[in-house]
């Protein structure tokens, strides 16, 4: 057992976190929640610093680090700024299931410019109310003889008005599911943006396809592979939003405890009273808790070991964790933290958005509780 | 003992629910966006007697007793808890003091006209620097001629920008900390008062919250509610416990909406094939949240009637304000949680019930300061 980063992982975290500590000013990231505007110059220097598609090759641009460099990125960025960390570190969503799956032609096309700035990837799944109802599938794809034609809807997907291409879930009737890479300045595409309560710089919509016409090249991996990448995605995912809950957690903590240190009532700081102080504790253990299980469950994966009931474990536990913290986080403010003045107010929302977006508790334990007891038999 | 509402005060129950769809519904929407109160509703509220509920008749109001404006406060907040901040302002902080403590010259100035809606009121207590502990406020009234002159800063001031007059605490014997405060009413027009900003919130968006300035205010002596210096914070009591009593009003209102957008998503949906409401753990949050509500609003009911009893202790109004607004938290939580994305849009009521709900942790003391109070009548 080793719980040390390398050196290497150190010099990773740090030049991430000395890169948002610098450059995330608190102004402009108000600002931009305030505007629901994605922070453009941010990402640009970030994908220049190689902070982007770290764990990618180093023939796509990356630097052939692992998926675990990556979070420690996310979770750096997070917790300087939870609006801005997420939005960079979801500027590439579905890279994974090119990573795996992807051809040689697909990969340095789609991914070298997302590791440059010049490009952003999203996925389009999900059809239903429900972000993550893969049970109703009714986009279609119609081979031809050099092309896919599309056509459906894409619920709820992230990036949905600036990514440059959506990885996108569809039936074809004779190749099954399958995965298209869909550009989005094809014709036949039409985006409805939605505005939403977190995260407000990550932009957010509906897709829909009429009769959109994509090269027969578009397709990632093989017929019927669908759901496999999907799966792939959500594995992902799973320790990518993890990362997320766990640097907007201990952004969260780290300005209850500065607010705590430095405020004073009943002629005490607030850092003085034990139930304060009992409160941090708590904070602090629940962030240490939900690190470990993502770390480990990052080692397992990048050791090829990947094991899914620990990444569920580690998502699950560091999105519950990442709301109970933010709250007492914000209560520990008190009423400067109900107002938009202070980061602790973005952060509460995006909290609730980065914790919503994977699933909820339940579906979560339906999946663990699947992988220690086998499918439930009983259920329709 | 009996634990219903009479035909009375249901048939009072159906009505104000009529009044407020009626008035109400069609606004909440527009003025959240615009984060602004609609000033419109004082004179319809006060035409209809939904304004001041307890003031007596002799002063225009309705005279009712604390139960019934528990209903309108419930009815209320079940369609916007912004917009029944204000409100609840208007008829408890802003003037229950003046109706307390009040020359005849003050009810017939400031209180009537509140009850008629024609004059909107603010309520002046915290400070940047003094939130909980209520008795560390700065601002000082020095006596001068026939008059007072008022120097300091106010915060987190529901009505702040629309108000017509507030109610506003001083010092005016800095030497003695929590008795030697008084009680003024400041009017808008006032020189030297000032609104320095209007604040943005989490939630309660459309209520108004600002920061107000008092630079050499100049007010009459007959301004000064009670008749003697040194009223001190003690004559807030009645005031406070009755507002920690309208907290579980508050509570239950939002609680209640939350709940039955639930309950009608989860009957109108399905996930993964089944229908949501045959999720066992599903039906057991539903559950949950039945139990919350309904024992929220029965400690809120209960303190209400102990306070029309005059029987009813801080300790029985800290406990009613404790318990509600925890309970609040579970319900609007997991409000959001089962809708996951859908929940997070802008246009779904669900993520407005969690940021409103989320303040009531905070004001009119917060959680730990009721914990505070509890205990200490507890002999320790």
């Amino acid at each position: 057992m080793d719980f040390e980063l390398s050196s290497e992982q150190k010099d990773v975290q740090r030049a991430a976190t000395e890169f948002a500590r610098g450059e995330f000013d608190p102004d402009l990231v108000l600002e931009l929640d305030e505007s629901g505007t994605f922070p453009d110059s941010l990402w640009r220097k970030a994908a220049q610093l190689g902070f982007i598609g770290i764990h990618y090759p180093e023939a796509f641009g990356g630097q052939g680090l692992g998926l675990f460099e990556n979070l420690l990125v996310i979770e750096a960025f997070c917790r300087a700024d939870s609006g801005v960390g997420s939005a960079l570190s979801t500027v590439d969503l579905g890279s994974e299931i090119l990573l795996k799956f992807g051809s040689l032609e697909q990969k340095e096309r789609f991914l070298t410019p997302l590791t440059k700035g010049e490009a952003r990837l999203g996925v389009a799944f999900a059809e239903s109310e429900d972000g993550r109802d893969l049970t109703v599938l009714s986009a279609m794809a119609e081979k031809r003889t050099d092309e896919y034609s599309l056509r459906g809807k894409k619920r709820f997907v992230l990036n949905a008005p600036l990514a440059n291409a959506f990885l996108t879930l569809c039936q074809e009737p004779k190749e099954g599911w399958i995965t298209l890479i869909v550009e989005r300045q094809r014709d036949g595409i039409e985006i409805h943006p939605i505005e939403k309560m977190g995260l407000r710089m990550i932009p957010f919509g509906d897709l829909f396809f009429k009769e959109a016409c994509v090269p027969l090249s578009s397709r990632v991996g093989e017929e019927g592979q669908g759901l496999a990448h999907v799966n792939h995605h959500h594995h992902v995912m799973a320790l990518r939003s993890a990362a997320q809950s766990l640097g907007t957690a201990q952004g969260a903590f780290d300005r209850a405890m500065q607010h705590a240190k430095q405020r004073e009532q009943f002629g005490r700081k607030l850092s003085q009273f034990q139930v304060i102080r009992h409160k941090l504790a708590d904070m602090a253990v629940r962030i240490e808790g939900a690190r470990w299980l993502t770390y480990k469950s990052a080692i397992e994966f990048d050791r090829g070991r990947m094991h899914p009931g620990s990444l569920l474990m580690a998502q699950l536990e560091a999105g519950r964790r990442l709301i109970g913290v933010v709250d007492e986080a914000l209560q520990i403010f008190g009423g400067y933290g109900y107002t938009a003045e202070q980061a602790i107010e973005h952060y509460f929302r995006d909290a609730w958005a980065i914790g919503v977006d994977l699933g909820t508790e339940e579906e979560q334990k339906d999946a663990i509780a699947e992988i220690l007891l086998g499918p439930d038999t009983t259920r329709k | 003992m009996l634990f219903e509402l009479n035909d009375e005060q249901r048939a009072f129950q159906k009505r104000v629910r009529e009044i407020y769809e009626r008035e109400v519904s069609p606004l909440v929407e527009e003025y959240e966006r615009k984060e602004a109160f609609p000033v419109q509703l004082f004179p319809i509220l006060g035409a209809e007697h939904l304004l001041c509920l307890r003031c007596p008749k002799k002063y225009g109001g309705p005279g009712l007793d604390k139960v019934s404006e528990c209903i309108t406060v419930e009815e209320l907040n079940r369609i916007c808890v912004g917009i029944g901040a204000s409100v609840m302002v208007q008829g408890g902080l802003a003037t229950d003091p003046i109706l307390h403590f009040g020359s005849e010259e003050l009810k017939q100035n400031y209180l009537s006209p509140a009850v008629r809606g024609e004059k909107i009121g603010a309520f002046a207590l915290t400070e940047p620097d003094a939130g909980s502990d209520a008795s560390g406020i700065r601002t000082t009234a020095v006596r001068e001629g026939e008059g007072f002159r008022i120097n300091g800063s106010k915060t987190f001031i529901t009505n702040g920008t629309i108000c017509d007059f507030a109610t506003v605490a001083s010092y005016t014997d800095p030497t003695k900390r929590g008795t030697g405060i008084n009680l003024f009413i400041v009017e808008r027009d006032d020189p030297g008062f000032s609104v320095t900003k209007k604040l943005k919130k989490l939630g309660n968006h459309s209520s108004d919250t600002a920061e107000l300035a008092f630079e050499d205010c100049y007010v009459p002596k007959e301004r000064m509610l009670g008749d003697r210096i040194g009223g001190g914070l003690g004559q807030l009591e009645e005031t406070l416990k009755s507002g920690r009593i309208t907290y579980g009003a508050r509570s239950t209102g939002v609680g209640q909406a939350a709940f039955e957008a639930t309950l009608s998503f989860v009957k109108g949906n399905r996930r993964h094939g089944q229908a949501l409401g045959k999720s066992q753990a599903i039906r057991f949050i539903l559950a949950e949240m039945a139990m919350m509500l309904e024992t929220t609003r029965y400690m809120t009911y209960r303190g209400a009637w102990l306070f029309d009893q005059g029987l009813a202790s801080m300790k029985d109004a800290s406990i009613v304000k404790l318990f509600c607004s925890e309970s609040v938290q579970a319900i609007v939580q997991k409000a959001m949680a089962i809708q996951k994305s859908a929940g997070l849009m802008t246009d779904n009521p669900v993520q407005r019930f969690l940021r409103d709900g989320r303040l009531s942790k905070i004001p009119e003391g917060t959680s730990e300061i009721q914990h505070l109070v509890i205990a200490s009548f507890l002999g320790l």
